[in-house]
């Protein structure tokens, strides 16, 4: 019977350890997925963006706390993919080099040669690892790294742009997890359906449409311009990378009108605004051009910061903080004013917030459902308990006859729920952690000798079972688990403290 | 109440103060609304070194007697006629809890007909564990050595120093009841209080059983309470009382 309450609590513990540490590995990658795109802080002004961004830059970039920062511009519009469907999207403008310094945005395009296959490809199916196609895609990766591409019919190196893995539906996910591309199908006008030779990365492009506005924020005209790919990404959030074009951020400020323009005079009261007058080069007569009174300077609406390694990132936010009100003392009525950044910088985190903290009550309540399950085990130990302690009447009562006193003999109960607890939590631990460290190869052996497959890449967007084990969260299962018999050892310990030893003497 | 006395050998006139004084002892057992009356007002003194035999049938309130005599038991509460169960100048019917844990951890020693080993523990284990009472967990380390040694004497004496190991499964009737008189030995008791020592063993063993626990009471100077049905057992000893429900019998 003490094994049996031993296997009862190395279960429970090790369930609880599996479940934790998958649900906190599944968070940690999601949270690190999150962070890839984003660097540690970014200082957001939303559609109208705000100017001398590259001065800001330039004092963050100064400053002993602060590795990097690029500027970017976040805007939603409208993608036209090959086969003519029309989605919604989110674009993001970017200077690739500096963007890549402040993110992770290099290393998530997927279209490039590698050597070592992915941990579910055991086939080498990849097309990536074929030495043949080793040029192509060590083309696309150069070209997703500098966002251009070269235009094979003129011959002229265009600006190009980077698309999720997901968005246009013409990368199949497969069984382990990686991407064999398709061709897109056009519907024609005549009913019939055209099959397109297209490759995104090699001759693929999408037209981008966006709702430009002025600086008060009042809509002016869509602008609609078409972007060739130059790679595409996978960051591992799949709400990214199924909706998500990254540009270059040149085309996407002419696009929204936040490049740099001239500010001409305002038309005074007492002149005509019809007023003409002779093209001195043309001689043809034209609107009478405005007095050029200064220039607008071009605006993002993002600057992302990638703080030094060693530092904290509150640190890293009161320090941006402090940067951006000298910054905003120096521009005054040209940028926002320090008060009205002051919720505007924001850490990864809080930009994530409501993915990781949607993650984190699943994690807890699935912690609970699986607590509750194993709060079972108490009551498991109290009938395994109960039950030897019945089976043991006799010697409790020969034990008071020697003159062992009622607390020692719950004591001597408890001591004994203590050591099939610790025995058990430690199988539990070692069981857990086992599974745990080789949850993936465990996996794939079900799989292969069962056909059980429960996680599969096709349907979980990452390839493997994520899963994180952490001393401090297998400490606190353990310590759970001996804390469980014990309680469980409770009762009976309690029972058996109160025999009378008469009647325990005289059991049969 | 008086008692009958069969007054027999040199124990019999032992003078001075009894060890142990019983009176006026009632005891009724409760099973469900039904009340058992069981002893019904004994009176009986030990004295020192004694060899005092209980004798009596099935259901007379021998064991009874032996678990009250024990601190095991408390007799009935009767405040016009208190019972008196007196160990030395110990009152035990006035004693907590703890003190009557301490009294037969420390005074007494329980012989029991069904041995009451631990199945667990092995030979020595099976006697230590009665010092490991006596002293605690910790004041048993401190005491360990003593404890062993005397536990290993006692078992040799008894003729079982090559079962030391042994698990109480692996020995026989006999053996295991040597066992159990050495665990009530252990820490050398002024009194052991036996219930049928030999009622679970043949003739011959049981006789072999008797011979060690008299000559250990001679050796010791133990004052030996025995309960049996045994008329031949009890002729050996010093005073024979013969119980018969409930009562000491007058004769």
């Amino acid at each position: 019977m003490p094994m049996l309450a031993m296997a009862a609590v190395m279960l429970s513990v090790a369930t609880i350890l599996i479940t934790w540490s998958v649900m906190g590995g599944f968070l940690k990658t999601l949270i690190e997925s999150g962070k890839t795109l984003v660097g540690d802080v970014a200082i957001v002004w939303p559609n109208v963006g705000f100017a001398h961004y590259d001065k800001l830059i330039e004092k963050l970039e100064a400053d002993e706390l602060i590795a990097s920062a690029t500027p970017t511009i976040e805007t939603f519009g409208l993608v036209q993919l090959p086969d003519d469907r029309i989605e919604l999207i989110s674009i993001k403008g970017i200077e690739p080099t500096s963007y890549t310094d402040v993110t992770g945005f290099g290393d998530t395009l997927w279209w490039k040669p590698i050597t070592k296959p992915t941990p579910k490809d055991h086939k080498r199916d990849d097309i990536r690892l074929d030495p043949i196609n080793e040029p192509l895609f060590a083309e696309m990766e150069a070209n997703g790294k500098s966002m251009s591409r070269l235009n094979r019919a003129s011959g002229v190196v265009e600006p190009a742009g980077v698309i999720g893995i997901e968005v246009t539906g013409l990368n199949h996910r497969t069984g382990w997890g990686g991407y064999y591309p398709l061709s897109p199908n056009r519907a024609l006008s005549n009913g019939q359906v055209e099959s397109l030779d297209i490759f995104m990365p090699r001759d693929g492009t999408v037209g981008i449409t966006v709702l430009a506005l002025d600086s008060s924020g009042r809509p002016i005209d869509p602008v609609r311009q078409t972007i060739p790919i130059a790679n595409e990404f996978q960051s591992g959030l799949y709400e990214v990378d199924q909706g998500t074009i990254f540009v270059p951020l040149g085309i996407i400020q002419r696009m929204l009108r936040l490049d740099a323009a001239q500010r001409v005079s305002k038309v005074k009261d007492d002149e005509n605004p019809f007023a003409v007058e002779v093209d001195p080069e043309t001689g043809e007569i034209r609107p009478k051009t405005k007095e050029v009174v200064g220039v607008d300077p071009a605006r993002v609406t993002t600057v992302l910061v990638r703080g030094i390694d060693s530092a904290k990132l509150e640190d890293i936010r009161s320090r941006i903080r402090e940067i951006y009100n000298a910054f905003a003392s120096e521009h005054v009525g040209e940028v926002p004013s320090a008060m009205q950044m002051e919720n505007q910088i924001k850490t990864w985190e809080d930009l994530n917030k409501t993915m990781i903290s949607a993650v984190k009550k699943e994690t807890g309540l699935v912690l609970f459902i699986f607590g509750i399950v194993s709060f079972t085990t108490v009551f498991l130990v109290l009938a395994i308990f109960w039950s030897m302690a019945s089976e043991k009447t006799k010697d409790i009562g020969v034990l008071r006859a020697l003159g062992a006193s009622t607390p020692g003999i719950a004591w001597l109960w408890i001591r004994y729920g203590a050591a099939i607890g610790i025995v058990g939590s430690v199988s539990g631990t070692a069981v857990g952690y086992w599974i745990v460290s080789d949850i993936n190869a465990i996996h794939d052996w079900m799989g292969r000798t069962f056909g059980f497959v429960i996680w599969d890449p096709r349907q979980y967007y990452f390839i493997e079972i994520p899963s994180d084990v952490d001393p401090i969260k297998a400490l606190i299962v353990f310590v759970v688990g001996v804390l469980t018999c014990v309680l469980g050892a409770l009762i009976p310990a309690w029972h058996s403290a109160r025999m009378d030893p008469v009647k325990a003497l005289r059991f049969e | 109440m008086g008692m009958q006395v069969q007054e027999r050998g040199v124990g019999s006139t032992v003078a001075g103060q009894p060890i142990l004084s019983v009176r006026s002892v009632h005891k009724t057992y409760k099973l469900g609304r039904v009340k058992v009356p069981v002893l019904h007002g004994v009176d009986l003194d030990i004295e020192p070194g004694e060899w005092v035999a209980i004798l009596g049938a099935s259901g007379s309130g021998k064991s009874t007697l032996l678990h009250l005599m024990g601190g095991l038991d408390r007799p009935d509460k009767d405040q016009l006629n208190p019972a008196s169960v007196k160990f030395r100048e110990m009152e035990l019917t006035r004693q907590s809890k703890r003190a009557l844990d301490r009294y037969r951890a420390d005074d007494i020693g329980f012989v029991f007909q069904f041995y009451h080993l631990l199945p667990e523990l092995n030979v020595l284990q099976n006697v230590t564990i009665g010092g490991m009472i006596k002293y605690g967990r910790l004041g048993y380390r401190t005491h360990r050595k003593e404890i062993v040694d005397r536990a290993s004497g006692l078992l040799d004496r008894f003729g079982l120093s090559h079962r030391l190991s042994h698990r109480p499964a692996e020995l026989s009737g006999g053996e295991r009841q040597r066992v159990a008189i050495a665990r009530a030995l252990i820490n050398e008791p002024s009194l052991l209080l036996a219930d049928e020592p030999t009622g679970n063993l043949d003739l011959k063993t049981g006789e072999s059983i008797l011979d060690a626990i008299i000559e250990h009471r001679r050796d010791a100077g133990l004052t030996l309470v025995m309960v049996t049905h045994d008329e031949r057992i009890a002729e050996r000893a010093d005073r024979v009382i013969r119980l018969a429900d409930g009562l000491i019998e007058q004769g």
